[in-house]
C-alpha cells in the first residue's frame, strides 16, 4: 500500500537541489577551513544522481543514507573519483532528502563532513533518517527546509548536537558563510542550538548572481563543532546552502500598488444596479 | 444533533469549506513539516505550494514542473520519447485522479481555499448590501463569454509555456507561469501572515510582470467578490482541469426535466457560476463544465427529485419543495440575505424568479 502510494506520488515538483542551481565548489576553501561536501552542478535531466566532492578532507568514499528503499540500498558507499562521488537515490522511486557523510579516521581524531541532498522525487519525510545516529558527533537539522523553501538570511533554524546519539548540552556550534560571516552558538540543555543566519548577501554579488543564474540564489554555509571524548578528538561539519532574505530584490510597495489597482478596477461592480423588469432570465 | 448543526446542505458545505481552508492553508501543523507528510502533491484544488504551512498542494505545480524540467528537457536531450519521460506526467494525472475519483469536481466547491475565500467575501458583500451582479443578459453578459478563458489559461500557462521553457524556447522565468499569476499563491500566503508573495520581484521584467498580473487579479477578486459570486473561479484553470475528467468521477449532478423548468430558472439563479444549462438542459448537458458541485441548484429547486447530487447510483441530496421553502426564507437563490441593520439600501436581486 505504501509502495503504491509512493508510485502515485512519483512526479512531484522540484526542490532546489534538482533545479540545478547548486553553487559550484570553486574557491570553497577561501571562506572556511572546515571539511565540506559540496555538489557539482547536475547535468540536465539527471534527477536521481548527483556528484558530491569532499573538500578539506581526504576521504576516499562518501556514504549515502536513504530514507527508504531496500535494506541494501539504505546505506551505500560511493568511491570518490576525480569528479567527486557520484551518488544515486536509493531507488528511482525514492526521493526526498538523503544524508551524505564523508569521514577520515585516525587513532587520535575523527573528522566528518556531512550534508543533506534532496532528490527530486517524493519519498518519506526524513524524520527517521535524521533521528538515527549515523556517526559519533553529529549536527542534525531540526528540521530541514521543506520543498520550495530554504534556509535564508535573518531566519532562525534549530540544530541538534549529539554524541553517540545522546544530545550534547552547552556545546558550541560555529556557523561560517561563503560571504565571510562567522558566529558561534551554544546548544541548550536539550542539545538544541538555535542558529541565526546572518544577513550577509552582498548586493553587487547578488545582482551578478541573478544575471548568471536562472534560479534562486544560494550561498554555502557550514556549521561545525568539536568535542573530545575517550581520548579521541571529534570534528563534525554540516554544510548546505542558504538564500537571501525574502525582502531582497522584492518590492512590497509595487506589489501592494498593483493589488490596489486591481481593487480599483473592480469597484464599478459595487455600484448598485437597478434591475430592469424582465432582464433577469439567463441568456 | 447533526440536523441541528447542519440544517441545510449549504451549512454543511460551509463547515467543510472552513475545515478544508484550515487544512489547505495551515495543514502542516497537523500533518507535519515535510512535504512527504503532506496530504498530496496532486490535490485537485488551489492549495499553494508557496505557502510553507499548508497541508497539501495542487496538481498544477507538478504539472508545470514535469513539462518544464522533464519532458521539455528530455526532448532537448534528443532522448526517445519513452515511458521514462511520459510516465511521470501520467503518474501525476493518476495521483490527481485518485483524489478526483472520490469527490470529483466538488474539490472546487468544497475544498479549494480560494473558492472558500471568495464565498466568504461574497457573504460579507450580501450582508453589506452589495450586488449581486450576475453573468446574465442585461447585467454582465452571458456566462458563456467567459468560459473559454479558463481553457486558454490551462493550455497556455499550465501546458504550453512550461513545455516551451523546458525546450529552451522561452526564458526560465516562464517555467511555472500559472503559479506566477495565481491569486491563490498570494491570498493563501497572506493568510499565513507572509507578505513575500505579495511583493514583486525586481530586476527581471518577466517575473515582475507576472507578479503584477497576480496582484491585479487578487485585488480585483477581493473587491469584485463582494458583488460577483466567485469571480476568479470562472477563469480558473483548475476548474478546466477538473472539467477534463468530470465524466470519469462517480460524483455528479443529475437533473431530470420538469414541466416548469422552461419558465422557472431558480436553479441558475442559485448557481454561483450562473450556469444557464442547469435550467435549460437535463441529463449530461445539465452537468456543465463550470459546475463546482456546490449543490445550491439542488437546494433551491422547488420540485421534488428533479435535481440530485449523486455518487454512482446513490443520491446524496435531492431537491425537495419543503426544503426549498425553508431555505428561501433565510437566503434568496442569488445569495441575497437580510442586510445588517445599519445598511440602509439593500441590494436588489436581479431576478424575481424566486418570488414568483
Amino acid at each position: 500500500m505504501r509502495r503504491f502510494a509512493l508510485l502515485l506520488l512519483i512526479p512531484v515538483g522540484a526542490a532546489h537541489a534538482q533545479h540545478d542551481h547548486a553553487p559550484t565548489p570553486t574557491a570553497a576553501r577561501e571562506w572556511t577551513r572546515q571539511p565540506l561536501l559540496l555538489p557539482d552542478t547536475n547535468r540536465r535531466g539527471e534527477r536521481a544522481m548527483a556528484s558530491l566532492r569532499p573538500l578539506g578532507l581526504a576521504a576516499d568514499k562518501v556514504t549515502l543514507y536513504a530514507p527508504a528503499g531496500p535494506a541494501e540500498r539504505r546505506r551505500v558507499d560511493y568511491a570518490v573519483g576525480a569528479a567527486g562521488a557520484r551518488i544515486e537515490s536509493a531507488t528511482p522511486q525514492v526521493g526526498n532528502y538523503h544524508w551524505a557523510v564523508a569521514r577520515v579516521e585516525t587513532p587520535e581524531a575523527v573528522r566528518v563532513a556531512s550534508t543533506a541532498w534532496y532528490f527530486g522525487n517524493p519519498g518519506p519525510a526524513p524524520q527517521a533518517l535524521l533521528g538515527a545516529a549515523k556517526h559519533e558527533l553529529e549536527i542534525v537539522p531540526e528540521p530541514l527546509p521543506r520543498e520550495h523553501a530554504a534556509y535564508r538570511e535573518s531566519e532562525k533554524w534549530r540544530f541538534l548536537v549529539r554524541l553517540n546519539g545522546v544530545p550534547l548540552a552547552q556545546q558550541p556550534l560555529t556557523l561560517e558563510t561563503e560571504f565571510g560571516s562567522r558566529t558561534t552558538f551554544v546548544s541548550d540543555a536539550t542539545g538544541m542550538a538555535t542558529v541565526l543566519f546572518p544577513r550577509d548577501f552582498k548586493p553587487a554579488q547578488t545582482t551578478a548572481d541573478a544575471r548568471a543564474s536562472h534560479g534562486p540564489r544560494r550561498a554555502n554555509f557550514v556549521l561545525s563543532t568539536e568535542k573530545e571524548d575517550g581520548g579521541r578528538r571529534y570534528l563534525t561539519a554540516f554544510n548546505l546552502t542558504y538564500g537571501p532574505d525574502a525582502d531582497r530584490d522584492r518590492s512590497l510597495a509595487w506589489g501592494a500598488a498593483f493589488g490596489l489597482v486591481g481593487m480599483l478596477a473592480a469597484t464599478p461592480l459595487l455600484r448598485r444596479r437597478v434591475a430592469a423588469p424582465g432582464d433577469a432570465k439567463n441568456a | 444533533m447533526l440536523k441541528t448543526l447542519f440544517p441545510t446542505l449549504s451549512r454543511f458545505r460551509f463547515a467543510v469549506q472552513l475545515v478544508m481552508l484550515c487544512v489547505t492553508v495551515y495543514g502542516s501543523v497537523i500533518v507535519g513539516h515535510y512535504m512527504a507528510d503532506k496530504i498530496s502533491n496532486n490535490l485537485p484544488a488551489l492549495s499553494c505550494a508557496y505557502d510553507q504551512m499548508n497541508g497539501g498542494y495542487c496538481v498544477l505545480i507538478p504539472t508545470q514542473h514535469i513539462l518544464h524540467h522533464r519532458i521539455g528537457e528530455g526532448i532537448v536531450r534528443a532522448q526517445q520519447l519513452s515511458f521514462g519521460l511520459v510516465l511521470p506526467l501520467l503518474m501525476s494525472f493518476a495521483a490527481f485522479f485518485a483524489f478526483f475519483f472520490v469527490i470529483g469536481k466538488a474539490f472546487c466547491g468544497w475544498v479549494c481555499p480560494l473558492g472558500t475565500l471568495q464565498e466568504l467575501i461574497g457573504k460579507l458583500g450580501r450582508r453589506f448590501g452589495f450586488g449581486p451582479r450576475r453573468f446574465v443578459a442585461g447585467d454582465l453578459g452571458p456566462s458563456g463569454r467567459v468560459r473559454p478563458v479558463k481553457w486558454l489559461i490551462l493550455l497556455g500557462l499550465v501546458f504550453v509555456l512550461p513545455l516551451l521553457t523546458g525546450l529552451g524556447v522561452t526564458p526560465h522565468t516562464l517555467g511555472n507561469p500559472y503559479c506566477d499569476i495565481c491569486p491563490s499563491r498570494v491570498a493563501t500566503t497572506l493568510l499565513t501572515g507572509n507578505t513575500e508573495q505579495l511583493a514583486l520581484r525586481l530586476g527581471d521584467n518577466v517575473s515582475f510582470a507576472l507578479g503584477a498580473v497576480a496582484n491585479l487579479l487578487v485585488g480585483f477578486m477581493l473587491v469584485g467578490a463582494l458583488a460577483i459570486r466567485q469571480p476568479f473561479c470562472r477563469i480558473c484553470p483548475m476548474l478546466a482541469f477538473n472539467a477534463l475528467f468530470q465524466r470519469l468521477s462517480p460524483l455528479r449532478l443529475a437533473k431530470k426535466m420538469h414541466d416548469n423548468c422552461a419558465k422557472c430558472g431558480i436553479c441558475t439563479e442559485a448557481c454561483p457560476l450562473d450556469i444557464p444549462e442547469i435550467a435549460k438542459e437535463a441529463g449530461r448537458k445539465a452537468f456543465n463544465e463550470d459546475c463546482t458541485l456546490c449543490g445550491r441548484c439542488a437546494e433551491y429547486c422547488p420540485q421534488d427529485g428533479v435535481i440530485q447530487l449523486k455518487w454512482g447510483p446513490f443520491a446524496l441530496f435531492s431537491s425537495r419543495r419543503e426544503y426549498y421553502k425553508t431555505k428561501v426564507k433565510g437566503e434568496l437563490p442569488d445569495g441575497t440575505v437580510k442586510p445588517l441593520k445599519f445598511v440602509k439600501h439593500a441590494a436588489k436581486p436581479i431576478s424575481t424568479a424566486a418570488d414568483a
